[in-house]
């Protein structure tokens, strides 16, 4: 693979739920650091799109290729491409049966054979660029939507992924636990993190993004920096939209 | 939850007493000193043929807790694998696994004794006692399998996505993520079911196995006692599932401590 190469390529992708068509011919490319804010109505087919670059959604015609690898490519191990594509859900979805700790260490110490003092060492430095050190001995349902969502981040981090992909990670959250998850996603980007971001929150797509994405019915309607898809829409569904939720 | 109302339906087991519920700890409380106080005083007050009883019937407590031990473990095993393939995606394994249910489901289990027992017979010669618990296991791993399929059922498929897109595969999601917590919701109805095959080893006493019923009903017939024997053959048996029913609740809450902020 080239450097210059994306590190993301979704080429000419549809997604079918019998005949209800949720992805109509997506293409998109994403290099590495770079960071995709994906907009769009609800039920566009923004968290398919998404879900389908770690093929948690199978696609039905198309390819993805993630850092040179083809998910559907008959030697390619599903589960070892997806150790590299970190995944944050709307609904946190941590281990409620593992602390704050153990949901961290679980996965380095399994999947990468981690030794167990190291893993620890890794999640409590995780957990203090979180913001949640203190809590590490705790189990999820101790923890508010906030907190388990930045564990969620940590959580994902842990693995050394190349790829953050978030899917509304602010969207079950009460306002004013928005803006720390928002900070520690702010900082992953400085730092030069790849993520390609579904989100309702035009603040951080302004400030974080390189691109941004507007999907409508399945398809890409607009794509384009954040100064000109905010400041000169080109589409008017693009323009509808942004007129209803600023 | 109707998947859950029906599991717990499954099991005739004892009630399990729930630690919080005042008013069952109090029955437990009063069925214990009764059971324990009858234990008592029927064989001091009347030693023949109360004692005798007592004396003769031990060897088949062993005997009915080597069945039900055997028997449970067996069952668990089938009920987890029975569970995954009502679960599974394909197609054959899940059609073997629902024909295997429907059977076992629709066949009394004192019919399955006897079927599994002779069927057996003809093909290879096990001791009476193995016979009884491949036959019982058979039985109740329909039941397991039920259950494990509720209990992973009700189980949020985000832990299994999140578990997957960390690159676990299926396998090690079921062993480290879904399971455990499916454990919590299993465990109930497990107990109950437990319970319940414990006390359905007694049809295996039909089978020339000498567990309790069948020790009662050998020093029945040569003393003629049947109904001390039997006062306390029921006697036993109440005993040992309501220690069990005590034991299975106080695992229940300690399994649940995640849950509890
Ligand atoms: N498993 C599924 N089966 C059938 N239809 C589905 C399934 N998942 C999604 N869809 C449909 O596909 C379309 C796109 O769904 P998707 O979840 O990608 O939308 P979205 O843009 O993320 O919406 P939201 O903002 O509400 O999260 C919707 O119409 C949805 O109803
Ligand atoms: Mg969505």
């Amino acid at each position: 693979m080239n450097a210059a190469d994306p590190i993301i390529q979704i080429s000419h992708i549809n997604k079918y739920f019998g005949s209800f068509k949720a992805l109509d011919d997506v293409s998109l490319d994403v290099t590495l650091g770079e960071k995709v804010v994906v907009l769009g109505p609800s039920g566009s087919g923004k968290s398919t799109l998404l879900r389908a670059i770690n093929r948690l959604e199978t696609i039905s015609s198309g390819s993805i290729i993630v850092d040179g690898h083809d998910l559907y490519g008959p030697d390619e191990d599903i589960n070892r491409i997806r150790m590299e594509l970190g995944m944050v859900f709307q609904s946190f979805n941590l281990f409620k049966h593992k602390t704050v700790l153990e949901n961290l260490t679980l996965a380095p110490i399994k999947l990468k054979k981690m030794e167990k003092g190291r893993a620890e060492e890794m999640a409590y430095a995780l957990l203090e660029k979180v913001g949640i050190r203190d809590r590490a001995d705790h189990y999820p349902v101790q923890l508010s939507g906030g907190q388990q969502q930045r564990v969620a981040i940590a959580r994902a981090l842990a693995m050394e992924p190349k790829i953050m992909l978030f899917d509304e990670p602010t969207s079950a959250l009460d306002p004013e636990m928005i803006g720390e998850v928002l900070e520690v996603m702010i900082t992953l980007a400085h730092e030069g993190m790849t993520m390609v971001v579904v989100t309702h929150e035009m603040g951080f797509a302004r400030e974080v993004a390189d691109q941004v994405v507007f999907m409508d019915d399945g398809a890409i309607v607009e794509q384009a920096s954040p100064d000109s898809f905010f400041d000169h829409p080109v589409h008017a569904r693009t323009r509808l939209f942004l007129d209803q939720i600023l | 939850m109707s998947d859950q109302e029906k599991i717990i339906e499954i099991g005739d087991g004892a009630a399990i007493p729930d630690p919080k519920d005042k008013g069952l700890i109090s029955a437990w409380w009063i069925a214990l000193i009764g059971t324990v106080s009858l234990l008592i005083i029927l064989p001091l007050v009347k030693p023949d043929p109360y004692a005798r009883v007592l004396s003769f019937v031990p060897d088949g407590i062993l005997v009915t807790f080597k069945v039900t031990i055997a028997s449970i473990s067996l069952a668990l095993v089938i009920g987890l694998l029975t569970g995954l393939g009502r679960l599974s995606k394909n197609r054959f394994i899940n059609l073997i696994a629902s024909l295997y249910v429907e059977v076992v489901r629709g066949v009394p289990l004192l019919v399955q004794l006897f079927y599994i027992y002779f069927a057996l017979g003809r093909i290879v010669r096990v001791p009476d006692i193995v016979a009884a618990v491949i036959a019982m296991s058979f039985c109740y791993g329909a039941y397991m399998g039920e259950v494990f399929r509720a209990g992973i059922k009700s189980i949020d498929y985000g832990q299994t996505e999140a578990s997957l897109s960390l690159g676990f595969n299926r396998r090690q999601t079921m062993a480290y993520v879904v399971l455990p917590q499916a454990w919590r919701t299993i465990l109930p109805p497990v107990g109950n079911e437990f319970i319940a095959l414990l006390k359905d080893t007694s049809l295996v006493s039909i089978l020339a196995v000498a567990d309790i019923l069948r020790r009662g009903r050998e020093y029945a017939s040569e003393s003629f006692n049947y109904f001390e024997t039997y006062t306390m053959i029921a006697l036993i048996y109440l005993l040992i599932t309501l220690i069990l029913s005590k034991l299975i609740s106080n695992m229940e809450h300690r399994l649940s401590h995640y849950e509890r902020r």
